[in-house]
């Protein structure tokens, strides 16, 4: 098991920047993940830790040495790639036994030793009927989990996983979620996930970073991620629905600071909130403009008026989950905004509801990400 | 009036004689949301197809507003319909895809205008008309094709996993959409999709398909809370259900056994006494478990902390019970409780909602 460090690694393309000077440490035994969207430098990023693609500058360090120069061998790293890479003419077994095999393990497994490591890890996974297998008779989700098994079947210092579930079906992806985890502490292995799935970064991780466009935008604990996102472009990239995000004015009068959505509602501000508002706004056709962002189980809805700041708006759509619903809003500059209720909401369309925001949970940003609105577009 | 009623239905491709619906029947009420459900293979399409008309029906009527519709062609039915791919002319303009099928039928000047117009600005797509299919982004060339589906006014509208293909974010505007336009508009719509969550979201009630067969018909709430057997229990709902072994010692108790002896569970209702001494599974969601540090006297039973995953506005606990297969029992608590792994804890589960299956069927 080893501490992975990264100092200001940068990562050029010819003259496109991958990665443009990120730093982060996975401590020894840590669940770490690397979020973000597809391009942001995610899979590179992986790559270069575990060797196979040079450092156009910075250091990785493992355990405090650099490792800069190390082939990816003298890594001691192991690696499941989203696109499974698979030997097509080995079976199942055999590929999963291929890394206990490899000379520069000096590992020396006995064939029964062999037999039980790899059966282990496969039924771990669930796979273990398939091993007599070739890889072209799997679906994709078995060849995925085929992959995942051939990572995990040795020691390795540190395991390097990018998307290794992207690829299961929603219950299979959710029950082999917990099996990483369990396989993690059992072992206490040291591992960096790589997802575009916030909801495997969240649960799976100790800490995790986001990625955008090359940098580190955000690093913590998932609960810091989700509770405190830093950003705009946080908020929208963690939970389900996003962060709802609103721009309007603030305006000051007679000493005290309104934070105005057009007609829809006017919220008064008070301490970190005032504060905050004035820090972040922005100057637009000579009026002060501020995001306001707010998860959506951090509004409450009422049939009669809450608290000094609730503001009425009538139900667009209700959606409905397993033992909650989101109740949907239209705001007069076409935006939707997200609600979620404690069990099953039974709002009907048009009905006029109070909206009442936590002060706790609202936030303050600079606008760093296009909100979905008509005609932006949607990929 | 769209009342649609599916009567003993039967679709037998007689290439491999393949049964892929099996004596299926229900009914859809005037203007309600139904979605159907199951996975892959499991006749949804097949049924939807039949309902569309664009397959023969093999054995069984369905019939719309009281008439057999079995003989009629799609366009007789008057089914409006959009698929997972939106399937648009990309040499025509939003406005003409969305005025095709009525100049289909013959109608001409102010009235095609007036019915583009008013759904385009129903699905908000006024903007738009000018410009060509391949120049918009997903999200929106979904809308269109719901527009041209919506456009003729229809007496049932069937959509086929519309929203499969969408982002996460366009998903949850999309799905906002398609409720509200169906209650503005008082549709009738039948929602096919392999998603739970989906058909969660969206419908009134659910129809489960399997293997052909209808597993169970119900609102959400009828579903989410009774389950008709182990199928539809496990289909439904993430995380799965609990399924943990036990013993009914009485009519309305059951135990779990335990190297140290019995947990004794008491239930809401009462079982057939024919059932005493009979193996059969507890089925308890893991949002109606709840959790406590202590031992608690009634219809608990205890576990360790093995995986802790965090949700966000949630914490799912996988739970290894002291029962003696083991079980993995998971538990959904508010994200602000902390726990540990290796932490020992009690899993309460409520006389309410304890579900008895025997084999696969629910029997309390």
């Amino acid at each position: 098991m080893a501490e992975v460090r990264l100092e200001n690694v940068v990562k050029m393309y010819g003259k496109k920047m991958a990665v443009r000077g990120v730093s982060f440490t996975c401590r020894e035994g840590e669940f770490f993940s690397i979020l973000g969207p597809t391009g942001a430098g995610k899979t590179t990023i992986l790559k270069m830790i575990a060797g196979i693609e040079p450092v156009t500058s910075g250091k990785i360090l493992f355990n405090g040495r650099v490792v800069n120069d190390l082939p990816p061998q003298e890594r001691n790293v192991s690696m499941a790639f989203e696109t499974y890479n698979l030997y097509p003419h080995m079976t199942v077994y055999e590929n999963i036994a291929f890394p206990l095999r490899a000379p520069r393990w000096r590992l020396k497994l006995t064939p029964e030793e062999e037999r039980k490591r790899v059966e282990e890890i496969a039924a771990f996974l669930g796979i273990d009927r398939l091993l007599d297998r070739l890889p072209q008779n799997l679906s994709g989700g078995q060849k995925q989990r085929v992959s995942l098994a051939r990572a995990l079947v040795r020691k390795a210092e540190v395991y390097l996983l990018d998307e290794p579930i992207a690829h299961l079906d929603a219950k299979l992806k959710f029950s082999t979620q917990t099996l990483l985890k369990e396989f993690a502490q059992r072992y206490g292995s040291t591992i960096i996930y790589v997802t575009h799935d916030f909801r495997e970064a969240l649960a799976l991780s100790d800490r995790m970073v986001i990625l955008r466009r090359g940098l580190v935008e955000q690093e913590g604990t998932p609960e810091e991620i989700y509770y405190y996102p830093r950003t705009d472009f946080v908020g929208r990239l963690v939970g389900d629905p996003p962060m709802n995000l609103i721009d309007g004015e603030i305006i000051p009068e007679g000493g005290t600071l309104f934070f105005r959505k057009g007609e829809d509602f006017t919220l008064r501000l008070e301490g970190r909130l005032a504060e905050q508002a004035q820090n972040a706004s922005w100057n637009e056709n000579g009026r002060k403009v501020v995001r306001l962002g707010i998860r959506p189980e951090h509004i409450r809805l009422g049939g009669e008026k809450p608290s000094e700041n609730a503001f009425r708006l009538p139900v667009y759509a209700v959606i409905h989950e397993s033992e909650s619903s989101v109740v949907t809003f239209r705001l007069r500059d076409n935006t939707f905004l997200y609600v979620r209720t404690v069990g099953f909401c039974k709002y009907g369309k048009g009905e006029e509801v109070w909206l009442d925001f936590d002060p706790q949970w609202m936030f303050f940003y600079g606008k760093t990400v296009e909100v979905l609105r008509e005609g932006s577009s949607e990929k | 009036m769209s009342r649609i009623d599916v009567q003993h239905v039967w679709k037998i491709y007689p290439r491999g004689n393949v049964v892929a619906v099996q004596d299926l029947t229900f009914t859809c009420h005037d203007r309600e949301f139904l979605a159907i459900l199951g996975p892959s293979g499991g006749g949804k399409s097949s049924t939807l197809r039949m309902l569309a008309g664009l397959e023969d029906i093999t054995r069984g009527e369905i019939l719309f507003d009281g008439k057999v519709v079995n003989h009629l062609g799609p366009a007789e039915r008057n089914v409006a319909l959009a698929f997972e791919s939106y399937a648009l002319y990309y040499r025509l303009n939003v406005y003409e895809n969305i005025a095709f099928p009525l100049r289909a039928r013959g109608m001409k000047g102010p009235e095609v205008e007036k019915r583009v117009k008013f759904i385009a600005e129903l699905l908000e797509l006024t903007p738009y008309l000018k410009k060509y299919p391949g120049s918009l982004a997903g999200g929106i060339q979904q809308r269109v094709s719901l527009a041209r589906a919506l456009v003729r006014k229809p007496n049932v509208t069937l959509l086929d996993e519309p929203l499969s293909h969408m982002d996460q974010r366009v998903r949850h505007e999309l799905r906002a959409r398609i409720r509200h336009l169906h209650d503005e508009l008082g549709l009738t719509t039948i929602y096919v999709t392999h998603d739970q969550a989906e058909a969660i979201a969206l419908c009134d009630r659910l129809l489960i398909i399997n293997e052909g067969k209808l597993q169970q018909i119900g609102t959400v709430e009828e579903v989410w809370n009774r389950p008709a057997n182990k199928f539809v229990a496990y289909f439904i709902g993430e995380p799965t259900m609990n399924f943990i072994p036990a013993v009914v010692e009485g009519e309305r108790t059951v135990a779990i056994l335990t190297d140290e002896g019995k947990r004794v569970f008491t239930l809401e209702g009462s079982l057939d006494s024919k059932y005493i001494g009979t193996e059969v599974t507890l089925g308890v969601r893991p949002q109606h478990v709840e959790v406590f540090r202590e031992r608690q006297r009634e219809n608990t039973v205890a576990g360790v902390v093995k995986v802790i995953e965090f949700q966000g506005d949630k914490t799912v606990l996988t739970v290894r019970l002291e029962d003696s297969t083991q079980t993995d029992a998971k538990a959904v608590v508010p994200a602000r409780e902390r726990y540990a792994e290796g932490d020992t804890v009690w899993l309460y589960f409520a006389p309410a909602v304890i579900r008895v299956f025997e084999e696969e069927h629910l029997i309390l």
